[in-house]
């Protein structure tokens, strides 16, 4: 592991209530801005291949990526929750804004909830396939919601270089 | 009474929530107006009258920390009171929003409960500060 992340995993490592937090983010977050509940699953990611994701970066006090998959029947239901449209009345075009807004809000809600005192800013999130990253340093987790699947992953990175100092 | 709102974000879909979360919150509102970022916000506020703000922090081009700025330079604007509504949850950038001027901060996730009460508290706080 590049020392400049040792650091950042150490406090991620001690962070003893790290999953449980993924667990009730994830839940608190579907319930009251997406209407619909979310338990913890087994693993089984065979589905991710044609999920809907997207992937946000975070940087500040700690730097790193989550990557968010919806399972493909999900995605609809779920946008049209929140929208409180019917699924045949959602573009493909809000289908992606709502997931990228969802990633948005979990990113943003674990993340607060982890490090409170912590300086961050999240970039904007960008629709992308999903991606099976190496399980050193990776909090991950799966869940069913009554409409599918969802998945989460969150890892740390290195801080950005400044140009010129590669 | 009915209040006038404006939301301010650059999601379209998270413009829409909003909508429609104040609409099962109970919370009366009036007209309710959009903007993408804050150059858009200042114009609809220059241009219609607004009771309360609820602006995103993050945006392409006027962000809602400058959107602050600029509402309380503006002797008339910096009545309005203005709800930030962010998913950033961390206590220095509560305080840094505050400190710019919002009178009131909602972190994602809300219910319409939550709103609604945000609202009340900062509409009467402008209220009882008029009177």
């Amino acid at each position: 592991m590049p020392p400049e992340l040792e650091h950042q995993s150490m406090m991620m490592d001690q962070e003893p209530t790290a999953s449980d937090t993924i667990r009730e983010v994830a839940a608190e977050v579907l319930e009251t801005m997406f209407f619909t509940e979310a338990e913890l699953a087994t693993c089984e990611h065979s589905w991710l291949a044609a999920a809907a994701c997207a992937r946000i970066r975070f940087e500040g006090s700690h730097f790193g990526e989550m990557l968010l998959g919806v399972s493909l029947e999900a995605a609809g239901p779920i946008a049209a929750s929140f929208l409180g449209l019917e699924p045949v009345e959602l573009t493909d075009t809000q289908h992606g804004q709502v997931i990228q807004e969802l990633s948005n809000i979990l990113c943003g809600a674990m993340l607060s909830h982890l490090w409170p005192e912590s300086k961050l800013a999240l970039l904007s999130p960008e629709l992308t396939p999903w991606q099976e990253w190496p399980p050193a340093g990776l909090l991950h987790r799966c869940f069913t919601i009554p409409e599918g699947m969802l998945a989460i992953s969150i890892r740390l990175a290195p801080p950005a270089q400044p140009a010129g100092n590669q | 009474m009915a209040y006038s709102v404006l939301i301010v974000d650059d999601s379209p879909v998270m413009r829409s929530f909003i909508r429609r979360v104040l609409g099962l919150s109970g919370f009366e509102v009036g007209e309710c107006m959009e903007a993408a970022d804050g150059e858009e916000a200042l114009a609809r506020l220059r241009a219609h009258r607004v009771d309360v703000i609820l602006t995103d922090i993050n945006m392409p081009g006027m962000n809602g920390e400058e959107l602050l700025r600029k509402l309380g330079a503006d002797g008339v604007l910096k009545r309005i009171p203005a709800v930030v509504i962010s998913t950033d949850a961390t206590n220095e950038r509560i305080l840094r929003m505050i400190a710019l001027g919002a009178q009131g901060y909602m972190s994602k996730p809300f219910t319409p409960e939550t709103l609604r009460d945000e609202l009340e508290r900062v509409l009467g706080e402008r209220d009882a500060s008029r009177a």
